[in-house]
């Protein structure tokens, strides 16, 4: 027998213990294959989105109908450079693809959209137009645009025609990179917990494995040859493990793929377009190499720094870490910084966290009766000894708890948002070159009406020397004006406010300011605010600060009457509640007044459904990722505890031996384990708190500009403190199967195997 | 009539190696009274272990009886009622030291004997004084890997005595300890039983140590097929 196969022997007494470890590489390897993927898919969707877009203008037809086949061969027989971009939506998932002319194409140079040249448009998503209208000929949805370069002048456009932007949507902006931002901080800390849980798994089996290490070292093969052998039985065994971690990992993310896709295309204009799988290489690198760094490094860093691994040593290390990382994180200089101060943070608490947990179980327990000081020692000596699934169980609920606490925060916010700016039933665009005076007075004459206004939409200056800062600079801002000012405004959340407000700025005594404004220029109510209208610099009282919910833009709220003639309305709208009349006759009404055959319409209401439904699938999404991660480490813990309470097993027969009933002695067990799994839980609030108000406090506002309001829920607090509590009794249940099997006599057991104190 | 101490009859008890049914021993009965002292030898493997199990009910036999002062229990008797009264007479009455791992890693030596005694019911103020008539009193703030094998033995002792028990039960005391520790704890043992007046059975391979009781019982036999 070789060196080797008598390491080996070990899993061949114990399948049980290489299945667990094995699993656990298996299902880290998923979890983390599954949120990068997505994470990548995404990234690549917006970016690719952004390139496709980028600087693009198109034509479209006056008479607003649909562009056709013969509008590109009339453009193209007047000479101008046009080329088709044919759209389709394919169910998930295959996702959406654009069909595009390579040929027509050409006459963009360099500069052709989509792609650098013309033969890189043949890969996906780009396709050629004439399999995507074979796609469309097959029943999927197909949207024909005409692209021209951006140098194209208005006047070189024939007539019937006009030049438009070329865009798929609202610019993703910082909404999404703030969703890929979370997204990726997921995939920071699955990565994380998941190091943590493969740790646990295999440090365990090397306790166990102890007495034959020191076996075969009195037989003379030395330590170095051993580690060296272990080393390449994790790397063998990792090696076979990932591959069917990362197909699962990529069958979790296309599971997730459908959902997903739908999300990031109605929530940020970015199609998960249908890109094909990446390779097993790069994935499997990175696994091996975190499940070596998890299982080996400390070896090495233990050899250079052996100070390290002290009591003292944590302690004098994880405290001033803990205090350097909070401070970093509470006075933020750059993003980098911040997640430097983060990283510290978490690795302090990880390895302070088993130690006070261990402090607390058996502080002042000398005057406790004696079980009660057993029950308190022993306590302790769990918190040690299971310190990495504590640990990972810690991270994991604390993540559980700050993304719960955001996706919360960011559904009631959004919640308020669509019912700030979808309060009337419906919104009419008022056409270009039409006079929205003409609908007002329309719409003032019919009886029977609902709540209306009109919405007028520009960019004006904040003049900050008039509020008495006279080194501040001219700040460019929202402004959006509202005429008349009725119910539709008036239920609109105020942060603050003087008495009388709407009334104010109804009579345009006062303009309102929206909270990141108010934030940032730090205005309250009654400060005087001095603006730029037109060729008019007013200087109005604010009379009071309205919630944006995450906006990021700076915006000024006017009463309509207040507009000059001379201001640069870019954007009106008309919102209005039919009353008793109906909606259709309204439209014809307005659509005589404008002399336009069609209008633009939206019915707010089916929109709210349909923006509630696509936010509710992307939390979905994040929570399953979180559920999933939560679930993992709680059966790390579960199988850890199990296995280490199996080691004590010898020593909680004792107390049936000198006279517990087995069911007092099970009772026992239960206390210890639940004590064991609720302090994690308890462990986990604070960190949850503090990184969900990291997230909304600090990377937010540093990498983006804006933030959503801290809230917190105690309510799922309690969920997860049961949660946790359930796990200890799993580990409470399975343990009094083992103290009812076999004969309750103690056999031999010594430090190595589970006589830890 | 006082009933004696301990009384088995017609014990036995059978195992099963694969299809197999082993008999470990048949119809074993044995008589102790207070102040008296058994060994039981035998080869490794001859039921010795079984036997001391089922007489403080840690196993059941497959028929027969034992009585434990007052307590009398029937065959093979698992119900919760039979646990609980086995589970008093170990709390209060019987003495139980094995080989090895008898104390608790996480406490000290002398919270051990306070556990022990504090579940029997026993003064926990007089633990200090039983490590130091088992001349470990020094040791007694220690964990149990803080100290030799010898030392734990004596803590183990240490904690049999602090609850004052009718019953030891003691399943090679000293097997894993060097000749001159052995005998030293065996030594104290026997002291402090005879002091005591409570019962002793002392399952040994050693002849000599046999000799000391005032009963033998040689179970020498392998077990039956």
């Amino acid at each position: 027998m070789t060196v080797f196969s008598a390491l080996l022997s070990h899993y061949r007494r114990h399948p049980l213990q290489l299945l667990a470890l094995a699993l656990m590489i298996v299902l880290a390897t998923m979890l983390w294959t599954g949120v990068s993927h997505l994470t990548d898919h995404a990234r690549a969707s917006l970016a690719q989105s952004e390139r496709a877009i980028a600087g693009q203008q198109q034509l479209v037809r006056e008479d607003g109908q649909a562009l056709s086949v013969q509008d590109f061969a009339y453009l193209r027989r007047q000479g101008l450079c046009v080329m088709p971009w044919l759209e389709v939506q394919r169910p998930p998932p295959e996702g959406r693809v654009i069909g595009v002319d390579p040929f027509a194409s050409a006459c963009f140079g360099t500069e052709a959209p989509g792609q650098a040249g013309v033969d890189a448009l043949n890969g996906t998503p780009f396709l050629d137009i004439a399999e995507a209208k074979a796609m469309v000929r097959q029943g999927s949805d197909g949207a024909l645009s005409l692209l021209v370069p951006v140098d194209v002048e208005a006047d070189a456009v024939p007539a019937d025609y006009r030049l438009k932007d070329f865009s798929m949507g609202p610019a993703t902006g910082e909404l999404g990179e703030s969703f890929l931002l979370n997204l990726d901080a997921l995939g920071v800390l699955v990565l994380l917990i998941t190091a943590l849980l493969v740790r646990s798994v295999y440090q365990l089996g090397l306790v166990q494995r102890r007495e034959s290490f020191a076996l075969l070292g009195r037989f003379g093969v030395p330590a170095a040859r051993v580690q060296v052998l272990l080393l390449i039985e994790m790397v063998v065994l990792t090696s076979v493990c990932v591959i069917p971690g990362i197909w699962l990992g990529r069958l979790l993310a296309e599971m997730l793929g459908g959902s997903f896709g739908q999300v990031l295309e109605s929530l940020f204009d970015a199609p998960l377009y249908a890109v094909g799988g990446d390779g097993f290489v790069l994935p499997a690198l990175v696994m091996v190499t975190v499940v070596l760094l998890a299982c080996f490094a400390d070896r090495w860093l233990l050899r250079r720094l052996p100070w390290i691994s002290g009591r003292q040593s944590v302690l004098w290390f994880g405290v001033p870490a803990l205090g350097l990382g909070l401070a970093m994180v509470a006075w933020p200089f750059t993003l980098g910084w911040l997640y430097v101060g983060i990283a510290l943070v978490f690795v302090a608490v990880g390895l302070l966290t088993p130690r006070v947990l261990s402090f607390v179980a058996q502080w002042r327990a000398e005057g406790a009766g004696a079980i009660t000081l057993w029950q308190r020692r022993e306590l302790a000596v769990l918190f040690r000894r299971l310190a990495l699934p504590v640990v990972a169980l810690q991270f994991a609920v604390a993540m559980v708890l700050a993304i719960q606490a955001l996706v919360t925060t960011f559904e009631d916010t959004f919640e308020r948002w669509l019912g700030q700016r979808l309060e009337a039933e419906f919104y009419v665009e008022v056409p270009e070159q039409s006079a929205a005076a003409d609908g007002v007075r329309y719409l003032a004459g019919l009886s029977g009406l609902g709540d209306w206004h009109l919405v007028q939409r520009g960019k004006t200056h904040v003049v900050p020397e008039m509020a008495g800062d006279d080194a501040a600079t001219s700040v460019e801002v929202d402004l959006f004006s509202i005429s008349p000012i009725g119910p539709l405004v008036t239920g609109w959340t105020l942060l603050d406010a003087t008495p009388d407000a709407w009334e104010k700025l109804a009579a345009g005594q006062g303009v309102m300011v929206n909270e990141q404004l108010a934030r940032r220029q730090g205005y309250q109510p009654g400060d005087p605010i001095g603006f730029v209208l037109g060729e008019q610099t007013l200087a109005l009282p604010v009379v009071g600060v309205y919630a944006d919910y995450g906006r990021p833009d700076g915006e000024i709220l006017v009463a309509g009457k207040i507009l000059p003639e001379t201001f640069n309305t870019r954007f009106q709208s008309l919102s209005l509640n039919p009353g008793t009349l109906a909606m259709a006759e309204i439209e014809q009404g307005l659509a005589t007044v404008w002399n336009i055959d069609q209008l633009t319409v939206r019915d707010n209401g089916s929109i709210r459904s349909l923006a509630s439904g696509v936010f509710d699938q992307t939390f979905l999404i994040t929570r399953a990722i979180t559920v999933l991660t939560l679930v993992l480490a709680g059966t790390s813990l579960l199988v850890m505890g199990w296995v280490f309470f199996t080691t004590r097993a010898r020593y909680y027969r004792l107390l049936f031996v000198w006279g517990l009933s087995r069911r007092e002695a099970a009772g026992q067990l239960r206390w210890l384990a639940m004590c064991l799994t609720g302090a994690v839980a308890v462990a986990a609030l604070p960190l949850g708190v503090w990184l969900t108000w990291t997230l909304v406090s600090r990377i937010n506002p540093l990498a983006f500009g804006w933030s959503l309001p801290m809230a917190v829920y105690p309510g799922f607090w309690l969920e997860m403190l049961v949660l946790c509590l359930v796990i200890g009794l799993a580990i409470a249940v399975l343990m009094r199967r083992q103290l009812g099997a076999g004969v309750a006599a103690p056999v031999v057991a010594n430090v190595s195997g589970g006589g830890e104190r | 009539m006082v009933a004696s101490l301990l009384t088995a009859r017609g014990l036995n008890k059978q195992f099963r190696s694969g299809n197999q049914p082993v008999s470990v021993f048949r119809n074993l009965s044995l008589q102790l009274d207070r102040g008296e002292s058994l060994a039981l030898t035998g080869r490794s493997g001859s039921g010795k272990s079984t036997l001391l199990n089922i007489l403080c009910g840690l196993e059941q036999p497959d028929t027969g009886s034992v009585q434990v002062l007052d307590e009398v229990f029937e065959g093979n008797n698992t119900d919760r009622q039979t646990e609980a009264r086995w589970a008093n007479l170990r709390r209060q009455q019987i003495g139980v030291v094995f080989q090895e791992a008898n104390l608790m890693p996480a406490l000290s030596l002398l919270d051990n004997v306070r556990l022990r005694a504090g579940l029997a019911g026993q003064n926990e103020d007089d633990c200090r004084d039983w490590l130091e008539r088992l001349r470990i009193g020094e040791l007694a703030g220690r964990f149990p890997d803080q100290v030799s094998g010898g030392q734990r033995q004596r803590a183990a002792l240490a904690m049999v005595f602090a609850m004052n028990p009718a019953l030891i039960l003691a399943d090679e005391p000293t097997g894993s300890l060097d000749r001159h520790t052995a005998e030293d704890v065996t030594g104290q043992l026997f002291d402090l039983q005879s002091r005591h007046g409570c019962g002793l059975i002392l399952a040994t391979h050693d002849a000599e140590l046999a000799t000391r009781c005032s009963h033998h019982l040689d179970l020498g036999h392998l077990p039956e097929t």
